[in-house]
């Protein structure tokens, strides 16, 4: 009998077992076909490349707020600053670029402009990741006894404050926008026309997701980043230096926010207090599913698009952050670890 | 190969540790022996580097260690199996024991540990794709002890690896040790199962109140009055 239950594939086994053990997940999981089948027949292809969109982004920031509270414990609200940083980053390197690759006529470079302003964000922000965790947090981690988390979430509270006038202070509170990234006509998708803009927007939140996967279950130094969110001393114990890990992720996390911001800076340009709508949305995503838990946050990131994307089409526009904060009231209620739930240390211990 | 001088340690306000000193050479199996809370564990967490040690020196190789951080002392071949474990427990066990190969550069190397492990473990070969959570406590104890393993440890610090098993898992768990001894890997063994432990080592030393209080080959220990009365209860 021992024999035959390891002979059989072990994710079929996982999967009845988890769904019997996880009521939510099933109950959610079957909600969120049903809402994305009536999305289909309302709204059509636009709607659902909307969500896709939006979900990929918000899956994307979530990822980022999964690993830095996984791995170092901190909740972190200063996430839509670097959401900013990324926007700003972007607006400032397409603009100059963009009008100079015009002047040339070059329709290679003229298509190269956006994804050279989003690669950009993404290596300033992994650069002010670095900056933050080694000015901030590292001080802070080799000091502290107890009360780490409620310390680092004012800390990072502070930031975002100092961030969000900082910027307001050097470049005022004036929107700094672009109409579209690529000024090229819609393409047609199954009879609705999608702006390209929004079509390379999924693609690199998928494409980022994608890469991030890879790294932190293929190779070793992303092994050594779940190792440090599982068991801080066995990984320690291995010889995975935790300073190192910890500043990674990080600025790994900072980097997934800018990029987001610069993907998405033809639909919320970039001002000062531009992280404000990211920062909580992502914070949805993350209780929603439960803290730290990043394969979650993925699948969460597309579910509270889908309840966005449902309110907006069913309910109307002005209740798309209503619904999903009544979502969130309830699973806090009723399932309090999130929906997957999560094994991260430091929970139970602090 | 090691030597502890004079080392004072504990946890903040606490001191567990008043000026302990050992020696343990290299290729030797040494017990470390006491009742609990005399610091047993306390000694093995600050040779490790997880505890910042109040005083004395800690001496491995040559070189001082008492301010090394722990990853720096794991990767100078001082592995450590706790009591606690600390396994990664929603990875597989094969993913488990590559990480404890975390600090060799050669895949290579690697490899041929992890074909070595399973030849002296086959059951964790069987397992290798079953996350390490969900494993039974021996073939956890089997998994922290083969990922301790897998860095090629010099010297090997193993917490209690008896406790919670019930006797034929401990006798498993104690014939896994002696193989280890067999390749030549320095072994500073902490136990509560003193009958046994001192079948095995040879040499022994007693902690009582965070002092050393004994200590010589583990057969002398063994007839010793002291012994006798307070740990092996005849």
């Amino acid at each position: 009998m021992a024999t035959k239950t390891s002979e059989r594939p072990k994710i079929s086994v996982d999967l009845i077992t988890r769904m019997k053990d996880n009521l939510p997940v099933v109950l959610v999981s079957i909600f969120s076909i049903i809402l994305f089948i009536l999305i289909g027949i309302k709204g059509g292809p636009p709607q659902i490349f909307n969500i896709i969109v939006t979900g990929g982004m918000w899956a994307l920031l979530a990822t980022g707020l999964a690993l830095v509270f996984g791995v170092m414990n901190i909740p972190h609200f200063a996430h839509g600053e670097s959401f900013m940083v990324g926007a700003y980053v972007a607006y400032f390197v397409f603009t100059p670029l963009n009008q100079f690759f015009l002047s040339t006529g070059s329709k290679l470079l003229i298509y190269s402009g956006p994804f050279i302003a989003i690669i950009a964000a993404g290596l300033v922000g992994s650069v002010l990741g670095i900056i933050i965790e080694k000015l901030v947090f590292a001080p802070l981690r080799h000091r502290t006894k107890e009360g780490w988390i409620m310390n680092a979430f004012l800390l990072t509270v502070g930031l975002s404050f100092i961030l969000t006038n900082g910027t307001n202070l050097v470049l005022g509170p004036n929107f700094r926008g672009i109409p579209r990234y690529f000024d090229v006509k819609p393409v047609e998708i199954m009879g609705a026309f999608i702006a390209v803009d929004r079509i390379v927007a999924a693609g690199i939140a998928i494409v980022t997701i994608g890469i991030l996967w890879f790294f932190l279950r293929r190779t070793k130094t992303g092994r050594a980043i779940r190792a440090v969110s599982q068991d801080e001393t066995g990984a320690q114990l291995v010889g995975i230096d935790l300073d190192f890990i910890q500043t990674l992720t990080f600025s790994l996390a900072t980097a997934m926010a800018a990029i987001s911001g610069a993907s998405l800076l033809f639909m919320f340009q970039a001002y000062p207090t531009v992280g404000v709508t990211p920062l909580y949305f992502s914070w949805y995503v993350v209780m929603l599913v439960g803290l730290g838990n990043i394969a979650g946050a993925i699948v969460g990131g597309f579910i509270v698009a889908l309840l966005q994307s449902g309110t907006q089409l069913f309910i109307g526009l002005s209740w798309q952050s209503v619904v999903p904060t009544i979502v969130m009231i309830l699973v806090l209620i009723l399932a309090p670890s999130g929906i997957f739930g999560s094994e991260v240390k430091g929970i139970q211990e602090q | 190969m090691l030597e502890l001088k004079n080392l004072d340690s504990g946890y903040d306000f606490l001191q567990v540790l008043w000026g302990v000193s050992f020696e343990v050479e290299s290729g030797e199996f040494i017990a470390l022996i006491g009742p609990n809370g005399a610091g047993k564990s306390t000694t093995l967490r600050t040779i490790a580097g997880l505890i910042k040690p109040m005083g004395g020196d800690i001496i491995f190789n040559g070189k001082s260690i008492k301010n090394t951080p722990p990853h720096l002392i794991s990767r100078m071949g001082i592995s450590y199996v706790s009591e606690a474990l600390n396994l990664f427990t929603d990875m597989s066990v094969e993913e488990n024991l590559m990480l404890g190969a975390y600090a060799v550069k050669e895949r290579e190397t690697q490899l041929e540990t992890l074909d070595y492990i399973f030849e002296l473990f086959p059951r964790l070969e069987e397992r290798k794709d079953q996350l390490a959570g969900t494993m039974s406590g021996g073939e956890r104890k089997m998994l922290a002890i083969a990922r301790g393993m897998m860095s090629n440890p010099k010297l090997m610090l193993v917490d209690e690896p008896s406790l919670g098993l019930q006797p034929n898992l401990t006798y498993d768990v104690f014939e896994a040790l002696l193989k280890l001894r067999k390749q030549g890997v320095t072994i500073l063994l902490v136990e509560q199962n003193v009958n046994a432990t001192l079948d095995i080592t040879d040499r022994a030393y007693i902690l009582e109140q965070g002092k050393i209080v004994m200590s010589g080959p583990s057969q002398e220990m063994k007839a010793n009055e002291h012994v006798r009365n307070a740990y092996l209860g005849i």
